[in-house]
């Protein structure tokens, strides 16, 4: 059974795309356009890994995040976040959760494929 | 009594009668008690000039007599003798006008005596044997038609000690007067002297200031922190350092200062000379500064993220078609065309990220993390993974025993960018040599990359590690289509560890850029 990805993601062109690119490497895609779907979706259809896009509304990335960890207790899912807006690092060290990283848009096919890897085998 | 005895007998000899007897002896008798009297009240005189004479010799005060009109000296005591050095014989039968040190010192004495027979608390100075002046403090009154008792009290310690005073306030003026920076004297928590300067800062003038607490000046919000500042320097205590404190204005307005505290003695006694340096306008364009490089990575920030989320779908199907040509029936050609589509997402992608890499690096809130690592194995996959191998013969002198102690991705970055930047700069056939060399001694790591390129003219070797610049920029990046900021980041990461960057290069002949880090990193946990 391939792992299911979750990609949270309100770009239509990259969503898309994404859906092709993760297929090709062997991943079963979820897609959610709307991030106030996601949490519903998380709940129903658990999936081995979240691709989290940060710039979104009416929740941002980092909201949606802390709703999964705290209100809705989901502090195993893996997440990564997959966005343009830089200096996420630092944010990312002061949260302290060993189970989120990032992927700096745009990534290619080999980095991708690499980054989801690595972080399912955590 | 012998005689009054004597006279008695002789009357009765004489006029044997003792009517005549009784009447003598009665006034024997009377003779005896006036004389008894007379005598008593001679020794009475005697004795008050006695107590009189002793007062006068005894005194702590000076005490002169001397003529009404004339000013002759008539008695002098030995206070004050000793008080102006002089012998009595030098001084009775002398005009006391005499002994006034100047003559304008006299025309004020006789300003003052020609008022008034009884004054008190005039304060003169009076000349001693030896013609130095001395301070005192006289007083007068008329003792008879044709005396004066003057008294003089000894005020020369005093009196010096406030020319001394007025002398290094003069001294303090002249020395601060022009100074652009504030100048206080502090002694006893109390401004004994305060210059132009500091007062333009405060608004307050010289008086308004003299004798205050420097702490009424101070800020409320830094009061706690000036009155820990300024406790060094009222127990004496060496102050280091510079303080900053913000000071409010007599309009109401805040200053910020910078204060510098050097221990002095004025008076011969424990003072503090205190430097205040205007630091408001310095700390305006400073957050002024601040704020526009805010605003400028904020710009950045936003600008990077537009740029790259649409190269994410154009990156993700070129990767797509690349990958499986054949699947979405792409012909050869079209696959080297889509193929230098990629190099070109690629590039734009490199941009961005340098762009945010230097923003991030000029806002000084990147963090390095350190780790302990072998340098061989390092550039070997660096070389390997960059591609380097295959576009240069590249040699590597780099024992593999070498470890270092720096951010591990950022020295690789480093690496990368020299080799990159050999390699750019350079035409087939491209030689790089990568050499590390340092003694045991040496405190320093040193790597340097050498290539065989066009090399750079010396008068722009200073500008090269500036952002956006290019030696010769205009005719290189039409020649590489680059932008240079690969080097400039490059200098910062290094400048983060402690190290530098430097370079040697001959035109048509190659350049040498060398990383010098220093093998104990102070930072590093």
């Amino acid at each position: 059974m391939p792992h299911k990805i979750m990609l949270i993601e309100d770009d239509r062109p990259i969503l898309d795309m994404m859906e092709i690119l993760l297929k090709r490497i062997g991943y079963e895609p979820i897609l959610v356009p709307d991030v106030l779907d996601a949490l519903k979706q998380v709940k129903e259809n658990p999936p081995s890994l979240i691709l989290l896009d940060i710039m979104m509304t009416p929740i941002n990335g980092w909201e949606f995040l802390d709703k999964l960890r705290g209100e809705y207790g989901q502090k195993d899912i893996p997440v990564l976040l997959f966005t343009a807006s830089p200096s996420v690092e630092e944010k990312i060290a002061e949260l302290n959760d060993s189970r989120l990283g990032v992927l700096q848009k745009p990534v290619s096919i080999i980095e991708l494929k690499a980054g989801l890897e690595k972080f399912l085998a955590k | 009594m012998c005689g009054i005895a004597y006279q008695a007998v002789g009357y009765y000899y004489r006029y044997p009668d003792y009517a005549a007897l009784t009447v003598v002896t009665s006034e024997a008798v009377l003779f005896v008690i006036i004389a008894s009297m007379i005598s008593y009240f001679i020794e009475k005189i005697r004795l008050g000039e006695t107590r009189y004479r002793s007062i006068f010799e005894h005194s702590q005060l000076g005490i002169a007599l001397f003529g009404r009109t004339d000013f002759i000296i008539s008695q002098t005591n030995t206070r004050f003798l000793s008080m102006l050095d002089y012998s009595p014989e030098e001084v009775i039968g002398k005009p006391f006008l005499s002994l006034c040190l100047t003559s304008r010192d006299k025309e004020r004495f006789l300003e003052k005596i020609g008022k008034s027979d009884a004054t008190e608390n005039f304060e003169t100075r009076l000349a001693t044997k030896s013609g130095a002046g001395y301070w005192v403090n006289l007083s007068w009154n008329r003792v008879d038609d044709a005396t004066i008792s003057c008294t003089a009290v000894n005020i020369n310690g005093r009196k010096i000690a406030e020319k001394l005073n007025n002398d290094n306030m003069m001294k303090y003026s002249q020395l601060t007067e022009n100074s652009p920076n504030g100048i206080l004297l502090i002694q006893h928590d109390s401004i004994r002297f305060s210059n132009p300067s500091f007062s333009g800062l405060t608004g307050y003038g010289k008086n308004e200031l003299a004798g205050k607490n420097l702490a009424d000046f101070v800020d409320p919000r830094d009061k706690d922190e000036f009155i820990e500042f300024a406790k060094h320097w009222s127990e004496h205590k060496p102050v280091h350092g510079e303080k900053e404190i913000r000071f409010m204005t007599k309009n109401g307005d805040v200053r910020l200062a910078a204060l510098t505290a050097n221990s002095i003695l004025h008076l011969e006694k424990p003072a503090t000379m205190i430097n205040i340096v205007d630091i408001s306008e310095k700390q305006r364009l400073s957050d002024k500064i601040h704020e526009d490089n805010e605003r400028r990575r904020g710009i950045i920030v936003t600008v990077a993220h537009e740029l790259r989320t649409p190269l994410q779908p154009i990156l993700g199907y070129l990767n797509l078609l690349i990958s499986d040509p054949e699947g979405f029936g792409i012909v050869e050609d079209t696959k080297k065309i889509l193929e230098r589509c990629l190099v070109s997402v690629d590039r734009e992608r490199q941009i961005i990220n340098q762009m945010l890499d230097l923003s991030v690096l000029d806002s000084g809130k990147l963090q390095l993390s350190y780790s302990t690592f072998q340098l061989e194995p390092l550039v070997k996959s660096l070389l390997d993974t960059g591609g380097y191998l295959t576009k240069a013969e590249v040699t590597v002198d780099i024992p593999e025993s070498v470890t270092m102690t720096a951010d591990k991705d950022r020295i690789y970055s480093v690496i990368d960018s020299l080799l990159s930047n050999a390699v750019s700069y350079s035409k087939p056939p491209r030689k790089i040599n990568i050499h590390y060399s340092s003694e045991t001694d040496d405190l320093y790591h040193h790597i340097s990359v050498k290539d065989n390129g066009i090399g750079i003219e010396q008068n722009a070797i200073s500008s090269i590690f500036e952002p956006f610049q290019l030696a010769d920029s205009a005719k290189l990046s039409r020649r590489y289509d680059r932008i240079g900021l690969s080097l400039s980041i490059a200098k910062k990461v290094v400048q983060m560890h402690s190290g530098d960057i430097s370079v040697n290069s001959a035109v048509n002949t190659g350049s040498t850029f060398t990383i010098n880090l220093p093998k104990e990193m102070k930072n590093a946990s």
